[in-house]
């Protein structure tokens, strides 16, 4: 729903900004969905009258204008002619000599337009007439804004328009049938404002006349709780005022006519939908019948109406509608009939306030597709108490703004049983939901602001009150006395009483008291209860799942060991045994030291695997490794992965081939791209490891792991003979620590997708060996980093076809480029400019 | 003209039955409905016939061409199934075993670990990391136990060569949480710990503990019993019942000793649970006052409860190993039964 801002000001003082409004209004439970700010329009955008419109020769459409900007006084008064009158050149078709128009004068910036003298069709145009769509009040641009006769030439229309304004575009909740017009919006602020509410003040019309009615008459009470009628005669049909047009254009309405606009007016102020027919266009029921009927009642089984959006609906038994004397004239609350629709002819109305039964309405707009203003609101809940007082708001202006000769009595027909609800609540029960106390005096405060009438204390009562004695108890004493803590007594629940103004159709129940509580005082005020205390460390934790998991999706199995070893495995490993911790008490000579590396565990497992005839192993253990450090001791997390055997599982499809360097290259190096590590790689130096048979993988000069070959003679001492397996035994190590650490807070952010295709091209050539794919790598895409996207290598080898001290290699080139497609002279130039700078720098032979 | 036409759909017929590939379709279908075909030339000789005589013979020549469109495509469809059929391999052996991912496994105590993680997190408990070194006073002293108690022997407990020790239960970080956050705290903590034990089939001196810890204003013993019995259900499923029983620890009062009916027998009394019907999952109780002003919360405002499980106890149960040495042998033919158990 739209609400312009200085329409609801009229209702109750608003002092806040804007963004304060927004934040009141949402946080009391009324959405905020959009907010546009109507500009005020430039000082040079000014009323005009055109003195005289008339076709330009050779043109179509333009016309050749002379317009009056009245005491305007003009920066540059020489584009005035002789009359003292402005020529514009303009190309609307209702544009019309003696109408009183908007113009822009040169110099107006209107955003899209700047306007300037111009020429068009060698006629001088000083100036633009403007639609609503170039003023940015509304989309319409089918014609220049005509303003009523009376408006002087040469004043800002800002004050016509109420500009600047703000509209709100507002999310009402569908329990909130009260809050879908400005009053009741109104009234909600007035509430969370503490602020005055202003009604609009209606001028009654008292009527005894005779000389016109109609025949009124529901048929279905359960489906039309109350029909309020009126008749208009020798009413004018013709376009509203330009406040009452500039009014429901903001609110996205447009104006039709005024009757039609008086009826969607009403409904934008009070949120109950009205409707007009056209008295002369409606049946008698009987022959003798002194007046046309109104008769709510089902429709027959396809009964046909056509609306006014030019349909023809076929009925059901269970669609309401409202008849004439034969036949079906509107869809009750949903959509008036085509036939009984206001026309510029019309002279006798029938203006209808009813109060129909919300689900009946929904089940109607709902099959037969038709959502209209007043469907939406029908289906939320409308009030029968107000039918009259909203029809005398609709009579007044109607009085006001068609003059009619005659204004029929009020017709009123009226099942709804006034009978005001009386609810309940207890504070100790709002504590129990809500989580915090509200004394007594701010629970009658907040909703007494909400209209609900205190009647008294008492003791508790679930439901609807219908006999209030029946609440009386020791409270009622006690607050007569003056008392505010009340006595407790058994059997006896302290609870308010309140009379539950008729508007609002969703409080029935003491919750839903509780529920404008709670929202009128502010969720913020809702305590948080438990605070996480924030112990775990996520990312370590994740990390070490994720690095487990992973090792066991490449085939790695994870074994457990005691934490303390023998100190004569650490010496095998020829490391470092200064930071061990000995056991004082320990069960054995081998269990005599906590473990500073998990490796010693492992291999000892891998020599009992493979003395039962396991000779393909790939085992991990992730657990803390223990150091001396000074005085104090660390407690390390690690994880150390040996492999030894074949890569693969044997298979009887799969020629299997032992484990090699790119393998576990491969398994450390796509770690730490799962973990969005960018690394650094060199060989790897270990005492325990051959040297440079594998990598240490660093960050910012920080080990965070490493793998290699370990050295035969060291696997022996271990009573692993790989010379006798021809096997190697390659260790990983992992940094845990290094690793949670380097990768924390790191996020990942999506990228867009490629807008056009990318191109491959191969390159095969001779690389001399001193030269690395590292450095193959780096020149090429050196080249040109903005269009060479990635290169690959597909084929790598040497042989004695192949010169002395060159191998042959060979690469696919990724060429894209983010603006358009690349053409293939482009793609020409890049490699022919990468092949002449590999040449250079490497001296590749191409092949 | 009629035996014309007669005389070319019978050859054309022929020509359709002699396609071998796709691109003799094409060419017959130049031949005989193309452009240049004899049918087509039909149309153009419509004229020499009698208006009576042309209406007839136009709709002949449309037959003869519905005709022969079916015939050519027919001989496509079934040209391409025969390319396609041809290319299967029919005397495969299905029973020869598919490739498989090579994949490991986690550690069954490492599964069941992570089990209790996911439980626990579930009921909105954060895990917290703790020392397995500690010193005297978060092992024993911080935790109410007396200085002559005898868990402080070096017959019960390994100590270090710089007056350290291995923490004999997971109920340190108790101590260690306490002290650096406030109430409330919701943890656990699962972890190595360490007792002078000879390893035997329901012994190790390496073994692993889970510890929870609820501090909060109105905890009581009802949330202790409501938290195990939930744990329970969530690890052994609906209809596993959890009582406590009095028991003593230094660092809870009321103390408890936990028991979850046999998972075996139903309750019904078995040899896992020496006939009784219920199994001893660990100990438990209210944290005792002192413990809270050993680490500075006040007992009057706070209360809590504490319980540890032992998890390689669990594993043992869950998956039927009879002997807790199996766990530590890291045999390649044990790990492997697990590879289903990893995520
Ligand atoms: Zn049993």
């Amino acid at each position: 729903m739209k609400i312009a801002l200085n329409w609801l000001k009229r209702y109750i003082d608003i002092r806040e900004t804007t963004s304060e409004l927004s934040d009141i209004l949402t946080f009391s439970g009324i959405e905020v969905e959009g907010i546009t700010e109507l500009k005020a329009m430039p000082e040079t955008v000014i009323t005009a009258k055109i003195v005289f419109a008339e076709p330009l020769p050779k043109s179509d459409h333009l016309k050749i204008c002379k317009v009056s900007i009245g005491s305007y006084q003009l920066q540059d008064s020489s584009i005035l002619d002789d009359d003292g009158l402005l020529q514009i050149v303009c190309g609307a078709p209702n544009c019309a000599s003696g109408q009183m128009a908007i113009l822009a004068l040169p110099g107006t910036d209107l955003g899209e337009v700047k306007i300037q003298s111009a020429k068009l069709r060698g006629v001088v145009s000083h100036g633009m007439l403007c639609s609503e769509k170039e003023l940015g009040i509304s989309d319409d641009h089918s014609g220049i804004i005509v303003l009523p006769e009376d408006v002087c030439p040469g004043l800002s229309p800002n004050s016509l328009y109420e500009l600047p304004d703000t509209i709100f575009e507002l999310e009402i909740t569908p329990n909130r049938g009260d809050l879908l017009g400005y009053i009741g919006i109104a009234r909600d602020l007035s509430a969370s404002l503490d602020r005055e509410l202003r009604l609009p003040i209606v001028n009654s019309v008292p009527s005894e006349s005779d000389q016109i009615g109609i025949k009124l008459k529901i048929d279905n009470p359960e489906l039309c709780y109350r029909y309020t009628a009126r008749v208009f005669d020798g009413i004018e049909v013709k376009p509203s005022p330009l406040w009452l047009k500039v009014l429901l254009t903001k609110a996205g309405l447009r104006p039709i006519n005024n009757i039609v606009d008086i009826t969607n007016y009403v409904m934008l102020c009070t949120g109950h939908p009205l409707h007009a027919f056209d008295y002369e266009l409606l049946d008698r029921e009987h022959e003798g019948d002194k007046w046309p009927s109104i008769i709510v009642r089902t429709a027959e089984q396809n009964e046909k109406i056509k609306a006014l959006d030019g349909k023809e609906y076929s009925l059901r038994e269970i669609d309401l509608v409202i008849a004439d004397g034969k036949k079906a004239s509107a869809i009750a609350g949903v959509m008036g009939g085509e036939l009984s629709g206001i026309s510029a002819d019309t002279k006798k109305i029938v203006l209808e306030s009813a109060a129909f039964n919300q689900t009946a309405v929904r089940k109607t707009s709902y099959f037969h597709k038709i959502s209209t203003d007043s469907s939406y609101r029908f289906e939320r809940g409308v009030s029968p108490q107000v039918t009259d007082e909203v029809s005398e708001l609709a009579t007044s202006l109607i009085v006001e703004l068609s003059s009619p000769s005659e204004v029929s009595p009020v017709i009123d027909c009226n099942y709804w049983m006034n009978k005001p609800m009386v609810l309940g609540i207890r504070p100790c029960r709002f504590e129990e939901i809500i989580g915090y106390k509200l004394s007594d005096e701010e629970i009658r405060t907040y909703l007494e602001r909400l209209g609900l009438k205190f009647i008294q204390y008492g003791t508790w009562i679930e439901g609807q009150i219908e006999d209030i004695s029946k609440v009386h108890c020791h409270h009622l004493e006690e607050a007569k006395a003056g008392k505010k803590e009340f006595t407790e007594a058994p059997d006896c629940i302290h609870s308010h009483y309140y009379k539950i103004p008729y508007r609002r159709l969703d409080l029935t129940r003491e919750i839903d008291l509780i529920e404008e509580l709670a929202r009128l005082a502010g969720y913020d005020r809702v305590p948080h209860k438990t605070a996480i205390s924030a112990v775990m460390d996520q990312h370590a934790y994740i990390t070490t799942n994720k690095v487990e998991d992973y090792l066991v999706s490449r085939g790695f199995f994870e074994t457990l060991s005691f934490s303390f070893t023998d100190p004569a495995g650490i010496s095998k490993l020829e490391i470092d045994t200064t930071d061990v911790l000995n056991l004082i008490n320990p069960q054995s000579s081998n269990q005599s030291v906590m473990r500073n590396t998990l490796l010693p565990s492992l291999l000892d497992n891998a020599a009992y695997n493979i003395n039962r005839g396991e000779k393909h192993l790939k085992l991990f253990e992730s657990a803390k490794t223990y150091h001396k450090a000074g005085a104090g001791i660390r407690e390390i997390p690690s994880i150390c992965a040996i492999v030894t055997g074949n890569h693969k599982e044997e298979h009887w499809s799969v020629k299997n081939e032992p484990v090699s360097f790119y393998h576990i290259k491969g398994i450390v190096s796509q770690l730490c791209e799962l973990l969005g590590i960018n690394i650094e790689q060199s060989a790897v130096s270990k005492d325990y490891l051959i040297n440079s048979t594998g990598l240490s993988y660093k960050h910012n000069d920080i080990e965070l792991a490493y793998f290699g070959k370990l050295r035969p003679d060291i696997a022996e001492r271990f009573s692993i003979d790989t010379l006798t397996l021809k096997q190697d035994l390659w260790v990983i190590e992992l940094k845990m620590s290094e690793l949670i650490e380097v990768s924390r807070n790191r996020a990942l952010t999506y990228t867009d997708l490629p807008r056009y295709p990318s191109v491959t091209r191969n390159l095969s050539f001779l690389l001399p060996l001193q030269h690395s794919y590292a450095d193959l790598s780096k020149e090429t895409l050196a080249c040109d980093p903005e269009l060479i996207e990635e290169l690959s290598v597909f084929d790598e080898y040497r042989s004695k076809q192949i010169p002395s001290g060159y191998r042959s290699v060979s690469i696919h080139l990724f060429l894209r480029d983010k603006q358009k497609t690349l053409t293939e002279e482009r793609i020409e130039q890049v490699v022919e400019s990468v092949v002449k700078k590999l040449q250079e720098k490497l001296q590749i032979i191409m092949r | 003209m009629q035996s014309e036409l007669k005389q070319m759909l019978s050859e054309a017929a022929g020509a359709i039955a002699n396609c071998r590939t796709a691109n003799d379709i094409l060419n017959t279908r130049a031949q005989y409905l193309g452009k240049k075909s004899f049918l087509n030339s039909l149309y153009g000789r419509l004229k020499e016939l009698s208006s009576e005589e042309r209406p007839a013979f136009g709709a002949l020549i449309n037959e003869a061409r519905t005709e022969l469109e079916t015939k050519l495509s027919a001989k496509e469809q079934e040209l391409k199934a025969s390319a396609w059929e041809a290319k299967q391999n029919t005397d495969m052996d299905l029973s020869l075993p598919g490739l498989y991912a090579s994949r490991g496994s986690l550690h069954p105590i490492k599964v069941i670990r992570r089990e209790i993680d996911r439980i626990f997190i579930s009921m909105g408990f954060e895990i917290a990391e703790g020392f397995e070194i500690e010193d005297e006073f978060h092992n024993f002293d911080a935790l109410n136990t007396p200085q002559d108690h005898p868990s402080r022997n070096l017959a019960d407990t390994f100590y270090l060569e710089n007056g350290m020790l291995l923490r004999t239960q997971t109920s340190t970080v108790q101590i260690r949480v306490m002290e650096s956050h406030k109430p409330p705290i919701r943890i656990i903590s699962p972890g190595r710990c360490y007792r002078n034990d000879k390893p035997d089939p329901s012994h190790s001196p390496v073994f692993h503990q889970v510890e929870a810890l609820v501090v909060d204003k109105g905890i009581s013993m009802s949330d202790l019993t409501d938290t195990l019995q939930n744990f329970a259900t969530l690890m052994f499923g609906k209809g596993v019942k959890t009582r406590i029983r009095p028991h003593f620890f230094p660092f809870t009062e009321p103390s408890a000793e936990m028991d979850i009916s046999c998972v075996v027998c139903k309750g019904a009394g078995c040899r896992m649970c020496k006939h009784s019907g219920w199994l001893e999952m660990g100990g438990a109780g209210m944290v005792d006052p002192n413990v809270f002003k050993a680490v500075g919360i006040d007992p009057e405002i706070y209360s809590g409860f504490a319980f540890g499980l032992g998890i390689d106890r669990i594993t043992l149960l869950k998956y039927g190993i009879p002997d807790m040495r199996i766990l530590f042998e890291n045999d390649l033919r044990m790990l492997k039964q697990f590879r289903g158990e990893s995520l």
